[in-house]
């Protein structure tokens, strides 16, 4: 019970776990000296919209009774977590990152928190994200810019910006965020964390504000590949409550952390393997190397309407977040950020037409995805063409002197596979030459999450430990 | 790239969602919904004769099963 609170925070969920059951420490000790990193990083950061600080010290009291009077709940039992604040919370306020939310409390919780909660998780609050999540930057007019931990003049990435910032600064043990068009795996990549995206229906849509039914996926953002292993095993599996959900069986995640990835057979999209900036470039290309030196077979695959993928994705979000947001654009458009309420004007342009054959679309690239994987275990790709812009920046100058637009340059690598609908783990692959995070994808068949996090923790074990960012606060 | 305008994108935000934008508001719009129709034509180069949309009935069946029982 005596471990200073800055090692506290540097511990990961499975080293925390262990601590928490063996009583080395206490749950209570653990909230305090997180809300403690909250109080220090987020006036800089941005990254909560709500701490739930009294609710927190409360969840942590009653884990430290039950752990003392034997009653473990699991590995998350007294664990600090933040949900982005799309996420119905009971009786919590839930804005979506919104100003027409903004004292919005749901009654009743989303199947992923009460899931969380069931296995002991303490909630340390809500995090920021960009509006309704219908955005990569993060730069919330409603409720503060997030902030990159790594550099406070750019952005984190989005719209899970919150949850990844929270990681990487450890003002949060671990994070749920939610992926439309790259929402997890852009800030975690931008950040310096590991993101995952589960296969869409692997994890309930239940209680959380949509931006896109067909699209919106659930998942962990994590510390390590290890963390958001266990923390998809707490939230996935079938959920009454959601129709949607997968009846699949939920395999052990954790079971391939292991393993070596000998003789794995791994292929480089060559649809997304191009245009990469020099940030980025050399440490995929260094990427693929360690993934050889540890005895993987990698070659190059294609995918050819993987680029038309995230066509696909634009056009499908357009109707189906109009169709959400339809009344309130009618009545309360002044109450959206400017970016959000263009795109959804955008999408009343959007006939059904293209919606439909968008959605039938889907099909053929998933098609040719499995294709490629019926020889290879997994596929590899940039999880960006750049690193974190400048806040406010929207294009960036390449080689060929021509703007390029910074949402193309990043959502190119992300938008297909929630077309397609596989899943998919962002993970680091270290920090550019100005000291900014730099991440692959790797990517499965469809409920194929156990290839890809046995790819990308030996991959993480060989790669080691990314140097922090600095000190914030 | 189709023709839509700025006028086209007024009327049919009026007419459709009671909705009103500044001209300008409208040609940017129009610009950038054009852009993205072009590419979405593009979506039939690569083949979906016999594809199916991805609705099915066993999700409809479901979705009413549960609202059953939530109003019982």
């Amino acid at each position: 019970m005596s471990i200073p609170f800055q090692e506290l925070l540097e511990f990961d969920v499975a080293t925390l776990s262990g601590k928490l059951r063996a009583r080395d420490i206490s749950p209570v000790e653990l909230t305090e000296a997180y809300l403690g990193r909250i109080e220090q990083t987020d006036g800089a950061l941005r990254a909560y919209i709500t701490v739930t600080d009294t609710l927190a010290r409360k969840a942590a009291k009653k884990a430290e009774a039950e752990i003392a009077a034997g009653k473990w709940r699991g590995p998350f039992h007294g664990i600090p977590i933040a949900l982005k604040d799309l996420v119905y919370t009971k009786g919590i306020r839930t804005t979506g990152g919104s100003k027409i939310l903004a004292d919005f409390k749901p009654d009743y919780d989303a199947t992923v928190w009460a899931r969380l909660k069931r296995a002991g998780a303490v909630l340390l609050g809500k995090l920021n994200q960009h509006e309704f999540a219908y955005g990569i930057t993060s730069s919330n007019p409603h409720w503060g810019i997030v902030r990159n931990p790594y550099a406070l003049d750019r952005i984190p990435g989005g719209s899970s910006g919150g949850s990844a910032a929270a990681i990487v600064a450890r003002s949060a043990a671990a994070t749920i965020g939610t992926d439309t068009g790259g929402s997890i795996r852009i800030p975690a990549a931008l950040c310096g964390c590991v993101g995952l995206k589960p296969t869409w229906s692997r994890v309930s849509r239940y209680g959380v504000i949509p931006l896109a039914y067909t699209l919106d996926h659930v998942g962990p953002i994590a510390r390590t590949v290890r963390d958001a292993a266990m923390t998809l095993q707490v939230i996935a599996g079938a959920d009454r409550n959601d129709s949607t959900s997968s009846r699949e069986r939920v395999p052990d995640f954790s079971a391939g952390l292991d393993r070596d990835i000998s003789g794995m057979r791994i292929g480089v999209i060559r649809e997304l393997d191009y245009g990469l900036s020099d940030d980025v470039a050399p440490s995929f290309n260094a990427a693929l190397e360690t993934l050889r030196s540890l005895g993987a077979i990698v070659d190059h695959v294609t995918i050819p309407s993987l680029p038309l993928a995230a066509i696909m994705n634009g056009l499908i979000t357009w109707a189906e977040a109009l169709e959400i947001h339809e009344d309130w654009m009618r009545t309360r458009p002044n109450d959206y950020g400017d970016d959000v309420r263009r795109i959804l004007e955008i999408g009343m342009m959007a006939p059904a037409t293209s919606y439909i054959r968008a959605q039938r679309a889907r099909a053929r690239t998933l098609a040719e995805a499995i294709a490629v994987l019926a020889d290879r275990d997994v596929l590899v790709a940039p999880a960006s063409a750049i690193v974190a812009p400048k806040i406010g920046t929207t294009q960036i100058l390449e080689a060929r002197e021509d703007g390029v637009d910074v949402v193309a340059a990043i959502l190119r690598f992300t938008q297909p596979f929630n077309s397609t609908g596989q899943p998919v783990i962002a993970v680091p692959t270290g920090l550019s030459p100005d000291g900014l995070p730099v991440a692959m994808q790797v990517i499965g068949r469809p409920f194929g999450e156990p290839e890809v996090i046995r790819a990308a923790a030996a991959y993480e074990r060989a790669r080691g430990a990314l140097p922090p960012p600095p000190e914030i606060g | 790239m189709p023709l839509l305008t700025g006028e086209t994108v007024k009327q049919v935000m009026r007419d459709l969602y009671g909705y009103e934008v500044s001209g300008a508001d409208a040609d940017a719009i129009a610009h950038s919904a054009g852009a993205m129709l072009t590419l979405a034509a593009a979506l039939g180069s690569i083949g979906l004769a016999g594809i199916e949309p991805p609705f099915g009935y066993p999700v409809l069946l479901a979705e009413a099963a549960r609202l059953a029982k939530a109003a019982s």
